[in-house]
């Protein structure tokens, strides 16, 4: 591509270009990624004393003086924790599923896959009702084990439960990835060479996971680290819900609040920076290539020893058990009446669509013996003004926000392949990737602090808004939600446009296309369906995003999860929202759905190219044609059709 | 045709091509040809505009297309990888360059169905996404959509080389036959020497950003200019210093025979015909011909024999071998 002929006449327009492109993306990035962070990071060493002087170190001071560390301790002991409980549980389900041989491997493989579409706030909100004090869950156990803490499922216990068994949707897939390309003839020679299967498993097929499990690893202890819905939900005090807590607190309440919690945020950002450019390091280095010219599928192994055999189907379906029985319930629970989901009993009777749609106005005798009425106290997911409110809400900014990070990730990824290989230009398409990247590098927790601390004033460079304002704070959930979800987009889009043949460029060039032709005709119709998963992948994710929405949480800013989290707590209260907690799983449903549709479309649907396409759309002709014609209808054609098929 | 004079092509400090001189003939099937990395494809997208030279020109039909952006040159061409667009039917990729240049829909239907015809492509192939043809009917759509807009000549970057043997062999005989059909002319780049003998009128074989020579197939096989000529087309025996010496031949030079021009039990020995004892070390195999490894005049002597039947050797048996001084191939000594 060097030393390309250039087009006459097209400098100046594509200098205006680049210069009007460069200028946005220097106001956006420093805009809305730099100058907020160093805000945070200066109101540290700015933070005033009650005589109003700037003490630099007052902050400081105070977190070493008080009960601040033990935040610090807490998301350190969770994610130390984390690390050990979900590996031991993803390793397990990966082995279970793909390494050994376990009957009914593909329901079990279905079971621990539960996690891609049952997670976030719904999955801990359900786990909550099933396991806390009266939930069903609790009941049978202490049915089983009369001896149980009644209450167990509170505090640190329930946040580890419930994060080691939704976090290991990674490992479902990346571990499981990892393992099916393994080359099987590295086992059999192992095992040739007189290694016993476990020795095998120990010596030649865990190491090649190693640099899989290290990357889950570091994965698992940031997300431990930066943990929130869960113990926000269940009672945990560690550092994420403490910031939401100082990010809403005034000077009047404690002392510097605002400051107390950007050195948290701050801290959390550089144990996450630390630990990431650690992986960073490590996934450069690059071990354990396959050096297999023509690699075998791995064969399952069967445990040969009868008594560990049938002790591995036990872990195996005691797995199952613990990762379905939450959505079993839960889906269970969508459909039961309002009485029978706040005793928490299946009540077989009991069976009704109102969680989901319709209002019913509910009647209760009070004290004094007199019947009220609560008008449109039962009412379904989609009938309830405040859930479908927060639905509307979530699904707009998620898909806006969504398809904001796809188009400027696009866009950008265009610009750093164009100059691939250009000296040049080279260093300023590395500065474009790493501008992108910035975010992965600091907890959500930060940006978010960040954006609405600096945001809560009027910015002269957002023409004076005040963005934390009324339905301000909408615009600033979408940028918010962009601008974390950009490296993950990135990292997707790169990957897409490396499959780009740079001959294809060459071919549309030759054939007299303009760049931006060859951009719209040819390059993004091969990275579409890349660029759509990215999108509906970034959008899955958003719409029941917690962490956020907690954040920016106002009247004019109640996201779904925000919705969700509410229903916990309003049950039935003065004969108000009956259903609340059966709305709350009908809502746990409906996610389940739009998330599997959403893995579907990507992972099924849009994974064909236009050739299975194609092939899809003809047989797909033919077999009406065939109904067609024994129906009768265009009866020439059937009968071509047959003989066609026949042929 | 085209005619590249002193063209000069630097990356950074790298010079990619010294001083290119090409002329290519109307009608002509020319081919470049050379080792990865000596500047033959370089000198190719030099041609198609993809790469601007230090110096030199590049001048199509007498007129300087230097500085001609790449669309404006009325070149086709057909690349390595094909270069289909994948989201489009075979159809949309031919159209693709008739669209771009904004011509009429009923236009383009009867220049896409002429030249799909003329390549045998069918019209349910037309319809089915590139990615349901085989690797042949590939080749026929890439070769379409590079002639559809009617191109002066048409490039072709090792468009065999992603192919098996045996369906190379088929297309390359159908290329020839196309390029016949359609008489154009036509720059094609390969590494294999097979290829360039069987497919081409002239052949430019390059070596580390030079032209070594420019001649017919017969005279860069049988009065290889050079030694890396020699050396790079076909198969060669270099004769050590017993037989050079016994054949009276300089010791200033190097010496080279081809293995077919080497006789075994050849007992005319005379003159112009040096002959020699050895005796079989190994032979392959391979139906038409067998190749036998000789030890004789103090060296491995590699011979093409053809297989009648009845003259087959064995390992250990004695036989004569027999060299021709005409068929010697000799070049001066480079200084070290």
């Amino acid at each position: 591509m060097q030393n390309t002929v250039r087009r006459k006449g097209q400098i100046n327009l594509s200098m205006i270009y680049k210069v009007f492109g460069g200028v946005l993306f220097i106001y956006l990035f420093l805009g809305f990624m730099v100058i907020p962070c160093i805000n945070t990071l200066t109101s540290v060493f700015t933070a005033k004393d009650r005589a109003g002087n700037t003490d630099p170190f007052a902050v400081i001071r105070f977190f070493l003086a008080g009960s601040m560390p033990s935040f610090v301790w807490n998301s350190l002991k969770l994610a130390i924790c984390l690390v050990v409980t979900v590996n031991v549980v993803g390793i397990s389900i990966v082995l279970l599923t793909e390494y050994f041989d376990i009957k009914g491997a593909k329901i079990l493989r279905i079971g621990y896959m539960t996690t891609l579409i049952y997670s976030g706030v719904a999955l801990v909100t359900g786990y909550q009702f099933l396991y806390d004090g009266n939930g069903i869950m609790t009941k049978w156990l202490v049915e089983m084990f009369p001896g149980m803490n009644k209450q167990w499922f509170s505090g640190f216990n329930a946040v580890l439960f419930t994060m080691t068994f939704a976090c290991t949707s990674n490992h479902a897939l990346f571990l499981r990835n990892a393992i099916r390309g393994i080359d099987y003839n590295t086992v059999e020679a192992a095992r040739n060479m007189g290694a016993k299967p476990f020795k095998v498993l120990f010596k030649v097929v865990m190491p090649t996971l190693l640099p899989t499990l290290f990357s889950l690893t570091v994965m698992t202890f940031i997300t431990g680290l930066c943990a929130m819905s869960a113990p926000t939900l269940l009672g945990y005090n560690s550092i994420n819900p403490e910031i939401v807590r100082l990010a809403g607190s005034t000077t009047a309440d404690e002392a510097f609040p605002q400051a107390r919690a950007a050195l948290l945020s701050v801290i959390l950002a550089l144990f996450t920076i630390v630990l990431l450019l650690f992986l960073n390091h490590y996934e450069r280095k690059g071990h354990y290539l396959s050096v297999s010219k023509t690699k075998a599928k791995l064969v399952k192994q069967k445990i040969q020893n009868p008594t560990a055999n049938v002790l591995a189907h036990i872990y195996a379906y005691v797995l199952f058990i613990i990762y379905m029985t939450p959505v079993v319930m839960i889906i269970l629970f969508a459909f039961q009446n309002w009485s029978a989901v706040r005793t928490k009993t299946l009540d077989l009777g009991g069976w009704t669509l109102s969680n989901f749609f319709g209002v019913e106005n509910y009647s209760y005798t009070r004290s004094n013996g007199k019947v009220t009425t609560r008008v449109g106290a039962i009412s379904g997911v989609f009938s309830n003004d405040k859930t479908v409110g927060g639905i509307r809400l979530s699904f707009i900014l998620s898909a806006l926000a969504a398809a904001l990070a796809c188009v400027i990730v696009v866009i950008a990824v265009n610009y750093i392949f164009k100059f691939r290989g250009k000296h040049k230009s080279k260093k300023r398409a590395v500065l474009v990737e790493g501008c992108l990247l910035f975010p992965w590098l600091l907890p959500t927790i930060l940006i978010c602090y960040s954006f609405r601390i600096f945001f809560n004033n009027e910015v002269w460079y957002v023409f004076g808004q005040n963005l934390y304002y009324k339905e301000n704070v909408r615009l600033l959930i979408i940028i918010a939600y962009t601008v974390v979800k950009l490296p993950f987009a990135l990292r997707m889009v790169k990957a897409a446009f490396y499959a780009i043949d740079d001959e294809l460029e060459d071919a549309a060039r030759n054939l007299g296309a303009s760049s931006l032709v060859t951009f719209l005709k040819v390059k993004l119709p091969i990275v579409l369906p890349s660029v759509l998963a990215v999108f509906a992948l970034n959008f899955n994710a958003l719409f029941t995003e917690y962490d956020m929405g907690a954040t920016f949480q106002s009247s004019e800013g109640t996201t779904y999860a925000m919705v969700i989290q509410s229903m916990c707590n309003e049950e039935g209260r003065d004969g108000m929202n009956m259903n609340a907690s059966g709305r709350r799983c009908a809502s746990t449903v409906f996610i389940m759905i739009v998330s599997g549709l959403i893995l579907y479309l990507v992972y099924g649907v849009g994974s064909r190219d236009l050739g299975e396409r194609l092939a899809l759309r003809e047989k797909r002709r033919k077999r009406l044609q065939k109904i067609k014609g024994k129906l009768g209808i265009g009866h020439a054609s059937a009968e071509a059709a047959e003989q066609q098929e026949t042929v | 045709m085209i005619k590249l004079s002193d063209i000069v092509v630097r990356f950074g400090d790298f010079e990619a091509l010294h001083n290119i001189n090409v002329h290519v003939k109307e009608g002509e099937f020319f081919t470049f040809l050379g080792p990865s990395g000596c500047g033959k494809t370089t000198t190719l997208r030099t041609i198609t505009g993809f790469i601007e030279p230090v110096s030199g020109t590049v001048s199509m039909q007498g007129n300087d297309i230097t500085n001609v952006p790449i669309e404006k040159r009325n070149i086709g061409i057909v690349f390595q990888s094909y270069a289909l667009f994948p989201t489009m039917t075979v159809h949309d990729n031919i159209a693709f360059g008739l669209k771009i240049k904004k011509q009429k829909k009923d236009e383009i239907e009867k220049k896409v169905k002429a030249i799909a015809e003329k390549v045998d492509l069918s019209d349910e192939q037309l319809k089915k996404a590139v990615s349901q043809l085989s690797g042949g009917q590939q080749q026929r759509v890439a070769i379409a959509r590079a002639l559809v807009t009617e191109p002066a000549i048409i490039c072709m970057d090792e468009p065999l080389s992603n192919l098996d043997a045996k369906l190379r062999v088929q297309l390359r005989n159908e290329l020839k036959k196309m390029q016949k059909d359609f008489g154009i002319t036509t720059i094609y780049v390969t590494h294999d020497q097979e290829e360039a003998l069987t497919l081409s009128d002239r052949i430019a074989v390059f070596n580390k950003g030079y032209i070594e020579q420019i001649g017919t197939p017969n005279e860069v096989y049988n009065y290889s200019a050079t030694e890396f000529v020699a050396n790079f087309i076909g198969d060669i025996n270099p004769l050590g210093k017993d037989i050079t010496e016994a054949m009276g031949l300089s010791q200033a030079e190097n010496h080279f025979i081809r293995l077919e021009r080497v006789h075994v039990n050849t007992d005319t020995a005379s003159g112009e015909v040096y002959v020699t004892d050895g005796v079989i070390e190994s032979r392959e195999y391979y139906g038409l011909y067998i190749k036998y490894y000789i030890s004789a005049g103090g060296q491995t002597v590699k011979v093409i024999e053809k297989n009648d039947g009845i003259n087959i050797y064995e390992a250990g048996e004695k036989v004569k071998v027999g060299i021709h001084r005409a068929d010697v191939m000799s070049y001066a000594k480079k200084e070290a």
